[in-house]
């Protein structure tokens, strides 16, 4: 049995799980854009609202945070870059570099607002069911002449369905050279090289039996349209982002 | 005699390395019929049933359903011969379970609100109705092989055929999963089971196919075949092993 990734979809019957995809792809879209200019209150407030739709949602808070670690880590290093090289008031000196007030502002308004984007993609990814996504992504790229958008949505949906399943396989090629004291090498390129290989083979294989599987159930271009469920609660929804995004907007 | 729902005439198929493939192949299937196909490794079992819905295609010979030959009508034979995997999670398509089982009909084209009643009718009867919304990946090994199953009973097929079904599966699972098969069979559908493990099998099958080195090195009862098994490198029974060391013989 594969573990959950934080980025998995999980029935549920909260708010997000209710609306139509499109209505919280076009808000997901427009919140994202108007997060990356906004203010420390602002970031802050929104802060705020995403913990409330996670409740709701019963996203496990401290698992997704164990399980977002490496992304954690990359964004202290976002942080101290920020805190190091902006010019400011110094706080702080040491080995020659200088951390300023300044610095450090910006520096945890940066990281705030990339962890803000991530979390509210998480959000959405986890309640939203990937077929619709896939739907969704069909229905917006319908009017872009030239992309094929069947073809496309396919290819989102499947990249969904094979990413745990090539973590899952480099997992068990990681073990399956640690158990033969792969651990032992220390130079990490004849490590990535050791462990990329085999899985890279793993996948093409994979890959060829996805291909025969869905042949065999009479894959084509000619499919079922995708269906949309919409809860009512979309209108009012919009409406409320509306307002939010006005005020993210004058805390600008 | 009920005629045959699938003809296989003089079935070639050779690799271009040179190893393996399948060799002048004749036999047929009728509707309802339980099936073996047993063969040691590499004796062309998969080569010959990927020939059956039109994943490989003969190099000589021809395969032939309804008395047509498949290669005029593709989809046809890929909606009437479905196939199950040897390994259910590469055979897993969708995201959900209820999208894996939807896959099938999705790709006829079905109306989507018959598409719904189908795939709710087919996790209820294999008893995964209350995972419908759970990712796939997550489901256990005998679980998956169920899934499987649903995807490919979501087309309305009238022949089954199973690659290796209970590789990777407890016994436990291995029980359901011959329970699940053994009730298609009672309902009318066709089945074909490529295997290793003939004993889990043979009280439930009617006839016998054995490959050897890419020909068909027998095609009988299981009663008359089971004895030959040995000989063509796949494992006796042991229940037929004990009974053959009684003094008194039936």
């Amino acid at each position: 049995m594969a573990a959950l990734n934080p980025f998995m979809f999980r029935p549920g019957n909260s708010l997000l799980h209710c609306l139509d995809t499109r209505c919280k792809l076009f808000w997901v879209c427009m919140t994202s854009l108007f997060i990356l200019n906004a203010e420390f209150i602002a970031c802050c407030i929104f802060l705020g609202v995403l913990i409330v739709f996670i409740k709701q949602a019963r996203i496990g808070v401290k698992d997704t945070l164990r399980q977002l670690k490496l992304f954690l880590v990359f964004l202290g290093f976002i942080f101290l870059a920020r805190a190091l090289t902006i010019p400011g008031d110094p706080l702080v000196f040491f080995h020659g570099f200088t951390i300023t007030r300044q610095g450090l502002n910006q520096g945890g308004l940066v990281a705030l607002r990339f962890f803000l984007v991530m979390v509210t993609g998480l959000v959405f990814s986890a309640t939203t069911r990937p077929a619709s996504l896939k739907s969704a992504a069909q229905w917006m790229l319908k009017p872009i002449p030239f992309v094929p958008e069947k073809r496309a949505a396919v290819m989102i949906s499947l990249a969904l369905r094979f990413f745990p399943l090539i973590l899952q396989q480099a997992k068990e090629t990681a073990n399956a050279i640690d158990s033969r004291c792969g651990n032992l090498q220390k130079n990490p390129i004849k490590r990535f090289v050791r462990l990329a290989l085999p899985l890279l083979k793993k996948t093409f294989l994979s890959a060829d039996h996805l291909i025969l599987a869905m042949e065999a159930r009479c894959y084509g271009e000619d499919r079922t349209e995708p269906g949309f469920e919409p809860s009512g609660k979309e209108r009012i929804f919009i409406l409320g982002s509306l307002g939010f995004w006005l005020f993210l907007f004058y805390f600008q | 005699m009920t005629p045959p729902l699938l003809e296989i005439r003089q079935l070639t198929h050779r690799y271009p390395d040179g190893n393996g493939g399948i060799f002048d192949i004749n036999f047929s299937i009728s509707k309802g019929e339980f099936i073996i196909l047993a063969g040691k490794n590499g004796s062309g079992k998969t080569t010959l049933i990927r020939h059956l819905n039109g994943l490989l295609l003969p190099q000589k010979g021809e395969v032939r359903l309804y008395g047509q030959n498949i290669l005029k009508d593709l989809t046809l034979t890929r909606k009437t011969v479905g196939m199950v995997f040897q390994d259910a999670d590469t055979q897993i398509v969708g995201d959900t379970v209820f999208d894996e089982v939807a896959f099938g009909p999705e790709n006829l084209n079905q109306p989507r609100e018959q598409i719904k009643a189908k795939v709710v009718g087919l996790l209820e009867r294999l008893d995964l109705i209350g995972k419908k919304d759970r990712n796939p990946a997550t489901l256990s090994g005998g679980e998956k092989r169920r899934l499987a199953i649903a995807g490919i009973l979501a087309m309305d097929p009238e022949i089954i055929i199973f690659d290796e079904p209970f590789a990777n599966l407890d016994h436990p699972g291995s029980l359901s999963l011959l329970s699940t098969i053994s009730h298609l069979n009672q309902k009318g559908q066709a089945i074909i089971m490529a295997t290793h493990d003939v004993e889990s099998v043979m009280n439930h099958a009617s006839r016998m196919l054995i490959m050897d080195d890419g020909r068909l090195g027998a095609d009988g009862s299981v009663t008359d075949l089971v004895k030959k098994l040995e000989s063509y490198g796949v494992k006796e029974p042991c229940a037929c092993k004990i009974a053959a060391s009684f003094p008194w013989q039936p």
